[in-house]
């Protein structure tokens, strides 16, 4: 068993030093303004090449989560959880619930990207924002 | 517009598999009985043997995903007219096409994995097949990795939308155990109920131990031929009346088909395309073989092939059913998940044991037609085998 990697393609890496900086950036097609996530070298709906790294604002809504209960990366030790995430800006991205988790249902419910050290890098991981009592 | 240009052009005439059980024996006591190319050269000369044809009678030659295709040629000593490479459903319409194409009259469909004698991974830090698929690797520094894993975010979405509880997902697990425990050459022998299901570790909630496949050694090789000569070699033959696929690239890695639609409207489209050409609706299917590397592949392509509403599901699967028992049968041999993961594979084999009527126990009556599907990761493809 080893240590969970990043994959690192050509386009990743301004994101990962992005990341690195405690704010994720992400590629904002010149053309039709959508983001685009994984990073890509040219945007799937008009092909644009032209592209702004821009920060996101680490807010979205979770879509789904599923908890592990196997163990497959050293770094990672069950129970722990994946969530996925639809940011504001559009993109869906897997990150981990940190600290309080909601009862039942966690779709739908708000979090904010936040920025730690795990395994000798920096990475997002993800906060809930609980609502606000009536 | 109906497109029945491959309906009924070509027709299975040999199929064969290995002895799974006893690899799995074999394996399990720390032999290594064959690697990938001898699993698959031995499922060759089975399926040879069945369809009575002679080695030189094969002018085509296509090879799944874990073999070389210059390797098995080499082994198998056959020089061909065309081939190439593939999954168990590409290989099965590429033989379709290149028999239609005129480029060769006779194709064997090769296929082995020592995947268990060979210690494979499908998840963690050297998970096998990031190279193809990169939603496999890309989401790794989250501890997010294993196909079932995705298939578990997939499937938590579709369950709190749809209602579908837990006991009804084990439906599959318990009538695809009922199957392999009829089925002499299936690896897991012993019925399971709805409790031994829940009481089942999970391995990524909210999918249990039963939900996943099986990984163990074996090789399997179906023989494919012109309509024309397959009317000339005895009855047994079984001819390909559809075949279609659908595709849903866009957004794979960062998951939005499979959590926006559950690549519903692939299988639709899929449906449109492979029941048009075959002239023939679900109600004509008498089983379906579902390519399950989990259970949650079952409901999900009985909503998209419009076996039942979408969203019901899990109603069907209980109320209905999906075993030889009662309702519709689905994996008939027990499936990846009780039979033999063969990546689909060992699933076209079955699809022709049906509808030639040799199943023994598990034989659906009067099984006229059986509907392959698969969606692997957002690829949907479908074949109908009928008489």
């Amino acid at each position: 068993m080893g240590i969970s990697k990043i994959v690192m393609g050509l386009d990743d890496k301004p994101m990962w030093a992005s990341i690195e900086r405690g704010a994720m950036e992400l590629q904002k097609c010149g053309e039709c303004g959508e983001f685009r996530y994984p990073p890509a070298p040219v945007c799937p709906h008009d092909l644009s090449a032209d592209a702004t790294w821009t920060p996101v604002s680490d807010k979205g809504t979770i879509l789904s989560w599923v908890i592990f209960h196997k163990q497959y990366f050293e770094d990672h030790v069950p129970p722990y959880n994946s969530v996925a995430i639809q940011l504001e800006e559009g993109p869906i991205v897997v990150s981990q619930l940190q600290g309080d988790e909601p009862e039942g249902s966690w779709i739908g419910q708000r979090v904010e990207l936040i920025y730690a050290e795990h395994a000798g890098r920096t990475q997002h991981f993800a906060r809930w924002l609980k609502p606000q009592a009536a | 517009m109906a497109n029945n240009n491959l309906a009924k052009v070509a027709a299975v005439v040999g199929v064969g598999n290995t002895d799974y059980r006893g690899d799995w024996t074999r394996v399990r006591a720390g032999e290594k009985p064959r690697d990938s190319v001898g699993y698959a050269a031995d499922a060759f000369k089975i399926a040879l043997a069945d369809s009575g044809l002679r080695k030189s009678d094969i002018d085509g030659l296509i090879v799944g995903p874990t073999t070389a295709y210059d390797r098995m040629g080499e082994v198998l000593g056959l020089d061909v007219k065309w081939g190439g490479q593939g999954d168990a459903m590409l290989s099965v319409i590429q033989a379709v096409m290149a028999i239609n194409a005129g480029l060769c009259e006779t194709v064997a469909c090769v296929y082995g994995n020592n995947q268990r004698s060979a210690a494979v991974n499908y998840g963690g830090d050297n998970a096998v097949g990031g190279g193809n698929f990169l939603s496999y690797v890309y989401h790794a520094p989250w501890g997010f990795t294993s196909q079932g894993a995705l298939y578990a975010m997939m499937f938590r979405r579709y369950m709190e939308e749809s209602g579908l509880t837990s006991a009804e997902l084990a439906e599959v697990s318990v009538a695809q155990r009922l199957h392999s425990s009829i089925t002499p050459h299936a690896l897991m022998q012993k019925r399971i109920t709805v409790e031994d299901y829940l009481a089942s570790n999970f391995v990524c909630e909210p999918l249990h131990l039963y939900d996943y496949c099986l990984v163990n050694d074996g090789g399997v090789a179906f023989i494919i031929t012109t309509a024309d000569r397959a009317k000339t070699m005895g009855g047994r033959a079984v001819p390909i009346h559809g075949v279609g696929r659908h595709d849903l690239n866009s957004g794979a890695t960062s998951m939005i088909p499979r959590l926006t639609n559950f690549y519903l409207p692939a299988q639709q489209a899929v449906a449109a395309q492979v029941f048009d050409m075959a002239g023939v609706g679900p109600e004509d299917m008498d089983c379906l073989q579902i390519y399950d590397s989990f259970s949650c592949h079952i409901p999900l392509a009985l909503e998209g092939y419009g076996y039942c509403k979408v969203g019901e599901a899990g109603k069907f699967m209980r109320e209905t059913g999906i075993s030889v028992e009662k309702g519709l049968p689905v994996n008939t041999a027990g499936g990846h998940l009780s039979e033999s993961y063969m990546q689909g594979w060992a699933h076209q084999v079955e699809a022709v044991r049906q509808v030639r009527g040799e199943c023994g126990a598990r034989q659906v009556p009067d099984c006229n037609f059986a509907h392959y599907s698969s969606d692997v990761a957002g690829k949907a493809v479908s074949i109908i085998y009928g008489k």
